[in-house]
């Protein structure tokens, strides 16, 4: 059978299509939630989405990413939560959240300097030979290495950080929380490459990232794993799926510390891509989930008057979970392969487990979506026109991301 | 302008789904198994979400998606390792001694060994077997199902029949992935033997003749999945035994809920009772000779485990398929002359001798003796054994009920089984609860806690690295 393959150079291109996919939908849904006091909503809307594009120039290039502007990103998106002061809840996230970052970019901070003391230079590649002379205690260098590090994971939002994806998800407005997610995830994976550059030089160092990454990893996905199931808010449902996405990075660069994460599907880019577009569907879809009904109550209001649409919706958070027919199951296939190649079976054990309770649950939330027919009439008032477009927009970037790396592995 | 709405019915939209789901069974890949599952579970969500008691049959039918859950595993795992396709691959060990004599092969490794792609191998074999055997009633989780009615109202007590069918499907068609490997295989002889004691069990304590004939296709589909996981006869044969069997009973129970036109006339019910006979003993004979005489050896437990169900279920059948009494006062035109009944009970007759007379020219072959003593067990269900049995009234159903008698004892077999497996399944799970609940309790959502969490998170990475 003849596959249409895409061009390089487009492939190239198709970085750019989720960030701009995901501030059209952010757009739209923030004018469906306009206040009642604005007068030009439209124009609100695309101010709002104006203040987003410094966060999707991340997303579609996170070449950009160096530690410090890692932690520059970070502060935008902190900043972005906290500009309202109206909105309690986002506002009380930002907090949160910046509590933790401070902190995690101190200790960070603090390990760096200490590495740029014991090796003499404050370049990634230049420290690990300099380490290999082994002329510093062996407590002095790893101690800083483990802290040059903490920033990384936390920005991952791995299990014991899942909190701050759950808090985002659950206090943030819906077209906020899933660029502020990417971005800092995306600043976590960067933060942590660009440390480990050229760590090979350094057997030891490798070795110690290698046991460290892992231990990150195994709690990453069991922790989220385990989350999952506890979470009683469908909100808090999206951010521990978001929390499993950095386990995977952590997975990815535990097995090959020095390689790009999803090198195969595009790398960093198009990962935080995905995770901004099907958060997007999925946390607009989880605004619409009853937060307590059981699978035989009547289903929601989205579900009643536009089926089709919460399809869309499901489809989005299915991805997100990376079920079967979706573009999120190339990149935990892209994990197991890259786990398989570095021999790593323990933490394979792991995604997989993390797999299959993140597609367990995201199909038992769709279920409950739809809910059972009682026989009464759908709701008269209809789900906001721009907030349906914003789901078809995440759920339609989806299907071209699931062709171009179907055509990608085809080929 | 409101554009009309296109509603299907969730009982068509079901129907199609499971039938859908049923065809994708037929076909290789283990992707289109899973979906197939899938769409057999998504058909009963949408019955059971129909139904005014919604609530307990949602619950009652929710375990349906762990099959395909673990069909999906296995596709993935084969999907992102392509070359597990090769891990237990039979591989030459050297070239042939001569121009007739075969090669020899190396055994396959046990998966007990450091090589982590033996691990994942059979990891993706036991989720095969998972759900195959989860579908046929033969693991603890979803045992008594049989004795439950299907969520579709007018063919609910036929409905939950198909369960067992999409259990043997998926053995069937996915038998290279799971036979394969290394003590799959006798996991599933094991559990499938146990299923099969416990079906027939549970055949013979049901009164009702519609409950009987739905344990009895799990009886079959164990028994057909059991020749498939010995080896028996080739995974075709073995289907085409199973579909005389088992879809004689399938008919039977569709015809016993549409009038009775399998027990219409005595000649009728006569004919059926020997075509359900013949499928019946034409599945179990390769079988009871297989297991009791492999090897040129009488294996005493093999036989005696499997000849006990195969005698109970066959004097079972012929036991309880009596003419149904006439109370219309004017007999449907289906009725006076029963081409379809007769057409069924035909098929059913043919297909198992003709897939035993196929299998003899591939190659099956069994000693007179074997042969013999496999057949004992079915002449046995004629005669005297029959006679044990209690028999059914006109309308099928045995209204005996005496305290100590075989009934009652089977009752209590099937019952003090499944209680025990539920209860070690309950522990296991108290277990895992009770171990995941301090983590449940950690979070508080407090954003003190969050820095402590860091202090603690950064004071063990300072901590693990002195301690290497």
């Amino acid at each position: 059978m003849r596959v249409f393959v895409l061009p390089p150079w487009m492939l190239w291109w198709m970085a750019f299509l989720p960030p701009l996919a995901g501030l059209g939908a952010a757009t739209l849904i923030r004018r469906a939630h306009a206040r009642t006091g604005e007068l030009q909503p439209w124009i609100e809307a695309i101010v709002v989405g104006l203040t987003l594009v410094p966060l999707a120039v991340v997303v579609a290039w996170p070449a950009l990413l160096l530690p410090a502007r890692a932690a520059l990103a970070a502060g935008l998106s902190v900043a972005l939560l906290a500009h309202d002061p109206r909105d309690l809840p986002q506002t009380e996230v930002a907090l949160k959240i910046m509590w933790v970052l401070s902190a995690a970019f101190a200790l960070s901070w603090a390990g760096d300097a200490l590495l740029a003391m014991a090796s003499g230079s404050a370049r990634a590649r230049e420290q690990w030979p300099a380490l290999a002379l082994a002329l510093d205690p062996y407590a002095l260098w790893t101690a800083a290495l483990s802290l040059s590090m903490m920033a990384g994971l936390v920005l991952l939002g791995g299990a014991p950080f899942h909190f701050w994806p759950g808090d985002l998800f659950h206090g943030a407005r819906a077209h906020v929380a899933p660029f502020v997610a990417a971005t800092l995830q995306l600043a976590g994976a960067a933060w942590l490459l660009r440390h480990l550059d050229g760590i090979s030089a350094f057997n030891d160092a490798a070795m110690l990232v290698r046991s460290l990454l892992t231990l990150a990893a195994a709690t990453a996905l069991a922790g989220g794993a385990a989350t999952l199931g506890y979470q009683t808010r469908p909100e808090r449902r999206v951010g521990a799926l978001v929390s499993l996405q950095g386990g995977l990075v952590l997975a990815s660069l535990a097995a090959a510390p020095s390689r790009e994460p999803f090198a195969d599907h595009g790398g960093l880019a198009l990962w935080a891509g995905h995770l901004l577009l099907a958060s997007t569907g999925a946390t607009l879809l989880s605004r619409f989930l009853p937060a307590a009904a059981g699978a035989e109550e009547r289903a929601s209001v989205l579900f009643r008057r536009h089926p089709w649409t919460g399809v869309a919706g499901g489809y989005a958070l299915l991805s997100l979970a990376g079920a079967p027919g979706t573009p999120g199951m190339y990149l935990w296939l892209d994990v197991a392969r890259t786990l398989a190649d570095h021999r790593r079976p323990g933490l394979l054990f792991g995604v997989t487990l993390a797999w299959l309770a993140a597609f367990g649950v995201a199909a038992f939330e769709i279920r409950r979506a739809f809910g059972a027919p009682d026989g009464t009439p759908a709701p008269g008032r209809a789900v906001p026109r721009s907030l349906r477009a914003a789901m078809w927009m995440a759920c339609g970037s989806l299907l071209v991301l699931l062709y171009v790396w179907q055509g990608r592995r085809a080929g | 302008m409101a554009l009309p709405q296109l509603r299907v019915p969730p009982n068509y939209a079901g129907a199609a789904s499971a039938t859908l789901g049923v065809a994708l069974l037929m076909l290789p890949g283990l992707a289109w198994a899973a979906l197939g599952l899938e769409l057999v579970a998504l058909a009963f969500w949408l019955w059971a979400r129909s139904l005014p008691d919604r609530a307990e049959q949602l619950a009652r039918w929710g375990w349906l998606r762990r099959p395909p859950m673990a069909l999906w595993l296995a596709a993935a795992l084969f999907l992102a390792l392509p070359e597990l396709k090769l891990v237990f691959a039979p591989v030459p060990a050297g070239p042939a001694a001569g121009p007739i004599a075969a090669p020899t092969f190396i055994p396959a490794p046990l998966p007990m060994t450091r090589d982590p792609m033996l691990l994942l191998r059979t990891l993706a074999s036991l989720a095969v077997l998972w759900a195959g055997l989860e579908l046929m009633a033969a693991l603890p989780l979803s045992r008594p199902f049989p004795d439950l009615t299907g969520p579709a109202r007018p063919v609910g007590p036929w409905l939950t029949a198909i369960l067992p069918v999409t259990g043997f499907l998926v053995l069937w068609r996915q038998a290279a992935v799971w036979t394969a490997a290394p003590l799959v295989k006798e996991i599933a002889a094991l559990a499938l033997m146990l299923a099969v004691v416990l079906a027939a069990l549970r055949a013979f304590s049901r009164r009702s003749l519609t409950a009987t004939l739905r344990w009895l296709v799990v009886y079959d589909s164990a028994m057909a999945s059991l020749l498939v996981a010995r080896d028996v006869v080739r995974g075709e044969i073995a289907a085409l035994l199973w579909l005389g069997a088992a879809g004689g009973r399938l008919i039977a129970l569709a015809a016993e809920l549409r009038g009775q036109h399998v027990r219409r006339g005595a000649k009728l019910t006569r004919y059926w009772r020997f075509a359900g006979w013949v499928a019946g003993a034409s599945l179990a004979w390769p079988l009871l000779a297989d297991a009791g005489f492999s090897g040129h050896e009488f294996h005493v437990v093999e036989y005696f485990v499997l000849a006990a169900p195969v005698l109970l279920t066959n004097a079972l059948w012929l036991n309880r398929v009596v003419e149904a009494p006439e109370r219309r006062a004017m007999a449907r035109r289906e009725d006076r002359a029963p081409r379809m009944s007769r057409l069924g009970a035909t098929a059913t007759l043919l297909a198992g001798p003709a897939s035993l007379a196929w299998a003899w020219r591939q190659g099956l072959h069994v000693s007179p003796i074997a042969g013999a003593a496999a057949l004992l067990p079915q002449l046995l269900a004629w005669w005297p054994v029959r006679r044990l049995i209690p028999a059914p009234d006109p309308s099928g159903v045995v209204r005996e009920n005496v305290a100590g008698g075989p009934r009652d004892f089977a009752l209590s077999t099937f019952r003090a089984v499944t209680v025990i497996e539920r209860q070690l399944a309950a522990a296991i799970a108290g277990v895992a609860r009770a171990l995941g609940a301090p983590a449940r309790d950690l979070h508080s959502g407090d954003a003190q806690e969050y820095l402590l969490f860091l202090v603690g998170v950064a004071v063990l990475a300072l901590l693990l690295p002195l301690l290497r």
